[in-house]
């Protein structure tokens, strides 16, 4: 429609979509005002805002923009948590004691995930940790090859030197054999 | 034509209601907005013990409310080609025959 309140609802969803890089989708059941305020604080601890939306606005908008398959969610009453940041986490602690709110389905950089790709996504260790363990793996390759490369020479070496040992006890009892064993061990 | 908020449903009988769907698929539209409409306060006054919960899926199952009684009935609505109104009459009929059945099993220990 070109009514002007409309028009500057759907610029206010644009917006929140371009500015936010986590944006949760929740069906709203009716809950008393207090929890309601309660719930926001906790949130709004975690820096994510609550934005109530119309299906009337955000649809048309959703079917233009590359958000195509976020539309089937947008039936009976939604509210958007909407963060710059991506603390999942917490958002789960917070929505777990709230029972009225169900979370459908999320956003995060542009990924749409289900339900179950969010509470995977809390899962996931941090990026330095995840960087660590990939370096770790890219490491394991090059030096699993220089302990095969080695292990031949090492292998020799390792027995050269038990022979010398046992030559050399042996040779308490006959010295003859001290100069051959002496450059065998010289190499 | 009546509102779905306006159907009055007296959840005395039932113990617990799970409402499942799949968010992504098309056919939930009904079984949603009967969520919303049961978690309505005047609706939730008649039974504090009653435990709703969303079962939020992602596997392609059709949209389902499971609702348990206390005499251990069990009432399935599938809702996938269901109204929200004709989902809630349903409900609500079945827990006012409970009811009455209630009522005349007191009258009858109580000469």
């Amino acid at each position: 429609q070109d009514n002007g309140y409309a028009r500057l609802l759907r610029r206010q969803v644009e917006e929140v979509f371009r500015d936010n890089r986590m944006i949760a989708v929740c069906q709203y059941n009716s809950m008393p005002g207090e929890d309601m305020v309660l719930m926001k604080h906790y949130l709004r601890k975690h820096n994510i805002e609550v934005k109530f939306v119309l299906n009337e606005i955000i649809r048309p908008m959703l079917s233009q923009s590359k958000y195509k398959n976020l539309l089937p969610l947008f039936v009976a009453r939604n509210i958007l948590l909407v963060s710059p940041e991506t603390k999942v986490k917490e958002m789960l602690r917070v929505l777990k004691g709230v029972p009225q709110i169900n979370l459908l389905g999320a956003c995060i950089d542009s990924t749409i995930l289900s339900r179950q790709g969010v509470e995977n996504f809390a899962k996931l260790p941090s990026l330095e940790a995840s960087q660590g363990q990939m370096v770790g793996a890219l490491a394991l390759l090059p030096s699993q090859t220089s302990s095969l490369l080695q292990g031949g020479s090492a292998h020799l070496t390792a027995l050269l030197d038990e022979h010398i040992r046992r030559l050399q006890a042996g040779e308490m009892g006959s010295p003859d054999e001290s100069a051959p064993a002496q450059s065998l061990g010289a190499h | 034509k009546k509102m779905a908020s306006k159907i009055r449903v007296v959840l005395r009988p039932v113990k617990s209601i799970v409402v499942r769907f799949c968010p992504f698929e098309s056919n939930v539209e009904s079984t949603r907005k009967f969520l919303g409409c049961i978690n309505h306060k005047k609706i939730q006054a008649t039974n504090r013990n009653c435990e709703v919960t969303a079962d939020v899926r992602h596997d392609g199952s059709e949209p389902l409310v499971d609702v348990m009684f206390v005499d251990g009935d069990r009432l399935i609505m599938k809702g996938a080609n269901l109204t929200t109104i004709e989902m809630l009459t349903a409900l609500g009929s079945r827990c006012n025959a409970k009811d009455l059945k209630e009522e005349q099993k007191s009258k009858k220990k109580s000469p």
